[in-house]
Parts: C-alpha cells; structure tokens; sequence
C-alpha cells in the first residue's frame, strides 16, 4: 500500500504525518527545537538541530508507524515557515544560526523602506508588507549591521531550501515561500530587481525559483538510511500559511479561514491579488495565478499562555494543558463582553491590520467587581476582537460567507463558539485527530501531483469539516458593543504605544 | 542561651570528623572585625534566625532576613559587608569537603550516604546555582535546632540522627534552590535554560537525574514533559544537540573525527561514529567529504 508522508518544518517543531492515498491520516510525530534569543529583538534557531530533528523523527516514525504495517512511501511533501533566512558560505556552511519569522530585529530597516515611494512599489509587485519580518529587511539589516558576515554570504537561504538542500544537493525555494520574501515579483514569479538592488544582492545570492510541485532527487545515502523505495520523491511544497489554507478547503469565492496556533491569521484563496491601499494585507502565491491573501497576528495562543502562565493555578508543575482548561472552563462562566471589560492583545506588537510594532496589552474599563475569570473571559475575547479586525480588512475586498478554523487554539470548543458569534457567521472545523490542516493541505498537493485529483481547487473540494458552531445573534451585537470600543482604542493609543515602547527600551 | 560553639577541639565533635565547626550565636551589638572576608575552605552554611544581616557572598552583595539560608561553596569568598556582624542571631555548620578534580563534583567522604549519581546532580546544583542564598526556609533552621539539642543531649543513637539531618539539610537545600530558580509554570523557558546548559557542558557525561533536577523536577515528571514537549526522551534530545554540534564542527574545521566526538559527548569515535550513521547514513568522515565536494 503507498502512502504519502508530510513534513513540517514549523516555528519550533518538526511535524510529520502519514495519509493514505484516499486521505486518511495513519499517524503523526513532533520533535521540538529551541528558538535562541540572544539579543532583544533576535530569534534564531539551529539548521543543523533542526536538520537533524527532521531526520530522527522522520525515521523513527517511518521505522515505528508506517513500515510495520505494510506501507510503502511514495511521496514525501515539505511545509514550512515563512521568511527566515540563512546566510551561508561559499561552501555552504552556515554562517550563524537562521532567523525565524519573529525576529525583529531589520525594525528600523523596515521603517526606513516604509517612508520612501520604493516601500510602496514594492509592496504592490511582492505581496509581501513591508515589516521586520521579511526576508528583504533581514538581509539589508545584514547588510547595514554585519558587513562582514554579509560579504562572506555567497547565499541567502530559507530554513526550508538549507532542509531541502542537505537531502538532495540542490539550492532551491518554491514559489509559497519565495512570495513571502519580498524579494519575489508576485505577477511575474521572478526575483524582483528592484528589491535585490535594495538589499545589495544579486539573483546568484538566492535559491533558484520552483513550483511547488518541483521534485529534487533524495540523496542515495539518505534513502537508504530513511527505508524509501528508489521511485520515492520528494516534493519541496509550500509555505504552512498556504498549505493551512488548502488543508482547511478553502478555495472557492467567499470562503475563508482562521488559523490560531501561537500566532494566527484569517486566509483567502483566490485568482486576485488584494492591492489594499493601507498595505495591510499580504498576497503569496500558493501557486501560479492562485493567491492566498489574508492578515497575520503575532498575539493569538502565545498572549493566552502567556496569562495562563503568570495567573493560571498549576496543580502539577509545568502543566499547563491542564491549568488552561481550568481558565477556560471559567471563562465558559462569564457572559460575553466579560462585564464590559475589553483587552487589546498586543503583547508582541501587532501586525494585520494596525501594523504597530509599538502597541502594547491593555485591559480596558476594569472595575471593582471584575474577578479572574473576567479576566481570562476578556483575554479570549481580545485575542478573537484581534482576528475579526484583520477579517473586517478583508470584507473591504471580499465578501466572506463562509468560515472554516483551524489550529490548536481555535479547536476549544469555547473558543470556536466566541469566534462564530463574533464573526456572526457559521464556522466549521474538524476536531480531534487528523485535523492538522497544515497536513492536511500538505497531502492534497501531493495527491495532486500524483494525479489522484486534477487540480488543486478539485483536492481542496473534498475536505470534510464535519463540526459547525452556529452564531447566535444577540451574543454577536453584545460582541460588537465592546469591539467598537476595542477597534478604536487600539488606533487612539498610537501616541501612548509609542511612549510606552519606548520608556520599555529604556529600561531594558 | 546566646551563644553555642564546637570546634574542632570540641569533645562533642570527635565523632564527625567531616563536621569542623557548628554554632549558634546571638549578639545584641555591632560585633566589630568579627566577620571578615576570606575565603572559605570549605561548605558552609548559614541559617538567620534573627536580624537584618549584610553579607557578602561569592561577589554578591546579600542582605540576609529571618528564615534565610546562606549556602557558601568551597573558594568562594564571604563576610560582612563591612567585615563586621550587625546584631542578630545565627546558626552555621562548616563541613569538611573535596572537590573532585576531574569534574568538580563534591566529595563527601565516608560519612555520605549519597549515591554517585545523587552527588553529582547536588553538586550540580550547588555550583550552577548563582544565587547563594534560600530564602523562606524555615526547615533548614529546624534540622540546625535539633541538631544542636542532639549534640547537647548525646542520647543514644545521636551520631547516626546528626548525620541523617545533615543529610537532610543538603537535600532540602538542594531542592529549594532548584525550585527557587524555577516557576515550575514556564516549561519552554526552563527548558531553554536547561538546553543552554547542555550545550555549555556538552562532553559532560549527563544522567537524566543531573538534568531532571535542574529544572526542579523528579526524573519521571522530567521525562514524561520533555517527551510531552520535545517528542523525545531527555537522553535523545541530548543526542540530537551533540550530533548537531558535531556536524557544526565536521564542516567548519579540520579538527579530528575522534577529537569532535568527545568534545560534544560521545564516550569514543566508534559510538559517535556508529550513531551518526545510524541518523544520516553517513559515518562522519564520509559526511565531511561529501560536504567539502559539494
């Protein structure tokens, strides 16, 4: 029997799975890997750990889940995430340790091309905003901070290309990835020249450009290590967010998703971009002429553990599974709106749709007679108040009727309940196992490939969301009372926010 | 009673050879030039009953109140923080020690009831730890109050029942101290100091007791979080880290395959060799020239 293995190289886990061709999920393993942060701002992490995480969960699932009962590998599909970088030398050893997404240290960079007319040109052709995160700001933060180590660069990878590039030999970034650098033209799937020229690169510095589909041939010595048959391939894949997206059925008109893991996003797929005049929304490619649109969160499960770490009551040491379902379960006990009391989330600064580096967590309107759990009631709230802006930025370009989730956070069933009566639409999610849509997402490419459905909008027909949260009215409008008040607070403290930010720097 | 003083030359004594000194003392005045900074020879321990005590410990300027313990290691220097002792009350016990050369472990000597693997995750503790005192306590100064009535009283059985609370007072303050500079809340930033101690001491030949009790955990609860948390045992996210560092080394310099093996832990070049084959497919020497041809 063949199946197909996914591999996620997420933001601080290695996640296989295994699916049989009709879709079936066999069998799933994680390992961990740490994120370094050594200077304020900097987040790293190890290829080499990472690499050989990949490879010790790989094979020992294959070797435990997937060999013993008679299945043979026939496709091995990657996913990872978005926009890090790392440089590496004219041999190919890396020349320090990879930034990851939420480093934020090329913030002044991105500040600098956001005030000039290049910002916004390049904005429109990458599809990328213009922020800290972006591949484009890291290398020219390299470039403005380390000379030296950016001379010594003869490539700038992704964390996915190092993974890919020490199973197969080849320098390679698919075209998910690649659009979420803001070095690649979105239009045209071509690095960008005036973004390279920006960056003070050249296209030899970059990986060469593939389709997701694109398959580089495994190394003999690793397929023998790793059990795979001689006809086995290797697809590079896509980017989590996209294949979240897919994974998650979206791809019709009207159809969207919300994605709550650590951080979170809302997603659409579609044949347009969203030129958004503020820039607050990012277009990637999923792949040719197909964009997933949509705006990211920073401040979604990382701001709930955050409180359920500093006030939650651990019973048992280190469990916190267990203290946040007590917090949840007593939040179940408050009516919405949390007695008037409103949280702005913005723990780690804000992306989609305010963009401020410089925002900070507030509680709003706390009274005398406000008890914990209002407290824990409030913080879901503001984390979901948070989703719903970047889905009302959306609605300015599209319609949306239809409301899929997914992600650890979004799979409470209290939190999928607040999330239909906030969004006052019907939201539909798969619970329990098998319903990691980034796996999910990561197998429909693959069965594609194969050819066991024509097309990617065919494969993303047949996913089965089996359970519906339905919104009930009267919570949605007790909702919008507070969130009228949350949307303007979190644009009328700009001033405080930038003081605030910076009496922190200061003090640090 | 204000004062309570064994030495060496005390008769009390003769039996604990390991014990050099106990006392409890209470002073009503300033006592000047009564504490001066030198170093200590051995492990000391300092229990406030009473008073507000400025002392410096290790570099550590320290301000001491009722129910702290202050854990002084051998070389390290302490006193006063103006050589003198403000009024108050205290306990100490000076115990005789060695340090082990090979990995600085302490050496209890016979009277120690600790098994090998339990020394070296004390001592581990003892010497990572960078805050030299315990604060809150209380049992600590419980176990040096019966002690001293077991001294005074020398009823039967007292030599064993003095070196039990010894013992006692070790354990105890080797797990305050771990849960002291652990919430035993954040897991993933615990963890990450955990891994920045691995790497720091990567050839050190790590049991998952020295791990375990760094994060303030019992081996068992230790291990089910980091499988829970990492997908791996503790003693196989160990192996990831050294063969990650090794293929860090075995790309950067020229340094031999035998050399790299030990640095990051592996016992001889045959088992670094024979698990990193097991991972890639390579054997290291093999993985290194694939990597300077490409």
């Amino acid at each position: 029997m063949n199946c197909i293995i996914t591999v996620e190289i997420g933001t601080g886990a290695i996640r296989v799975a295994a699916f049989d061709l009709q879709g079936n999920m066999l069998g799933t393993s994680k390992g961990a890997y740490p994120t370094f942060h050594i200077k304020p701002d900097f987040s790293e992490q190890d290829p080499e750990q990472i690499f050989i995480t990949m490879l010790y969960i790989l094979k020992n699932f294959l070797n435990e889940k997937i060999y013993p009962n008679g299945y043979k590998v026939h496709r091995v599909c990657f996913s990872s995430a978005m926009h890090s970088v790392l440089p590496i030398d004219r041999k190919g050893v890396p020349l320090g340790k990879a930034m990851v997404w939420s480093d934020n240290r090329a913030k002044n960079e991105a500040a600098q091309l956001r005030s000039i007319e290049l910002g916004h040109l390049l904005y429109q052709t990458t599809g990328t905003p213009i922020h800290a995160m972006s591949p484009l700001n890291k290398i020219t933060w390299l470039k403005n901070n380390e000379p030296d180590r950016f001379n010594d660069s003869s490539k700038f990878l992704s964390i996915k290309t190092y993974i890919i590039h020490q199973l197969t030999g080849e320098y390679v970034i698919d075209f998910s990835v690649a659009s979420a650098t803001g070095l690649m033209n979105i239009h045209t799937t071509k690095w960008e020249p005036a973004a390279l020229k920006y960056a003070g690169i050249t296209e030899s510095s970059l990986p060469d450009l593939v389709p997701i589909f694109y398959s580089p041939k495994l190394k003999k010595e690793y397929q023998v290590s790793l059990g795979l048959p001689d006809d086995v391939k290797i697809l590079v894949g896509s980017s989590d967010g996209c294949m979240a997206t897919l994974g998650a059925g979206v791809y019709d008109d009207g159809k969207a998703t919300v994605t709550l893991e650590e951080s979170g996003a809302v997603r659409v797929i579609g044949k347009q971009i969203l030129q958004d005049k503020n820039e607050r929304l990012f277009n990637y490619l999923l792949t040719e002429g197909i964009y997933v649109s949509g705006g990211p969160t920073n401040n979604a499960g990382s701001v709930f553990e955050w409180f359920a770490t500093q006030f939650g009551d651990f019973k048992k040491a280190f469990d916190l599974e267990d203290c946040m379902d007590t917090l949840i379960f007593d939040a179940g006990k408050v009516r919405p709106g949390a007695e008037g009391l409103i949280f702005l989330p913005y723990l780690q600064g804000e992306r989609a749709p305010i963009w401020n580096a410089n925002a900070r967590g507030v509680y709003f309107g706390l009274n005398i007679k406000h008890e914990q759990k209002h407290m824990v009631r409030a913080t879901i709230e503001g984390i979901l108040y948070a989703i719903y802006s970047i889905g009302k930025t959306l609605q300015e370009h599209l319609a949306i009727t239809d409301l899929t989730a997914n992600g650890t956070f979004a799979s409470f069933p209290l939190w999928t309940q607040m999330m239909a009566d906030v969004f006052n639409k019907p939201v539909r999610i798969k619970q329990g196992p098998g319903a990691d849509s980034v796996a999910v997402g990561s197998f429909l490419v693959s069965a594609t490939e194969i050819g066991l459905y024509k097309s990617l909008d065919e494969a993303a027909a047949t996913v089965e969301l089996p359970d519906t949260y339905m919104p009930d009215t009267d919570v949605h409008a007790a909702y919008m009372k507070h969130f009228r008040i949350f949307e303007k607070l979190a644009v009328k403290l700009k001033d405080e926010f930038d003081d605030i930010a910076d009496l922190q720097h200061e003090n640090r | 009673m204000n004062q309570y003083f064994l030495t060496k030359e005390s008769q009390e004594l003769v039996p604990f050879p390991h014990i050099l000194e106990f006392a409890f003392k209470k002073s009503n005045t300033v006592q000047f030039d009564s504490l001066k900074k030198n170093v200590s020879e051995f492990l000391r321990f300092y229990y406030v009953v009473d008073g507000r005590l400025s002392w410096v410990i290790d570099g550590n300027h320290c301000i001491l109140y009722p129910g702290d313990l202050a854990v002084i290691l051998p070389g390290q220097i302490f006193g006063g923080e103006r050589d003198l002792m403000e009024p108050g009350t205290v306990f100490w016990i000076e115990i005789q020690l060695g340090l082990e050369r090979q990995d600085g472990r302490l050496s209890l000597g016979k009277w120690c009831l600790f098994t090998e693997n339990e020394c070296r995750a004390i001592s581990r503790v003892l010497f990572s730890n960078n805050s030299p005192v315990v604060s809150k306590f209380r049992e600590a100064g419980n176990i040096l109050q019966t002690m001293q009535a077991e001294f005074q009283s020398q009823e039967i059985g007292f030599t064993t029942r003095i070196n039990q609370l010894l013992h006692d007072l070790i354990i105890l303050t080797t797990r305050h101290l771990t849960s002291q500079n652990s919430s035993r809340r954040d897991f993933p930033q615990s963890f990450i100091k955990l891994e920045q101690t691995l790497r720091d001491n990567l050839s050190h030949q790590w049991t998952v007791d020295e791990m375990a009790v760094l994060m303030a955990l019992g081996a068992t609860a230790f291990s089910e979080r980091v499988k829970n948390f990492t997908g791996f045992s503790p003693l196989n996210y160990l192996i990831n880290i050294r063969i990650s560092e090794a293929i860090k080394l075995l790309k950067q310099s020229d340094r031999s395959v035998t050399d790299i093996a030990l640095e990051v832990g592996f016992y001889s070049s045959q088992h670094f060799a024979t698990t990193f084959k097991k991972l890639t497919g390579y054997t290291p020497s093999e993985f290194r020239k694939n990597n300077n041809d490409n």
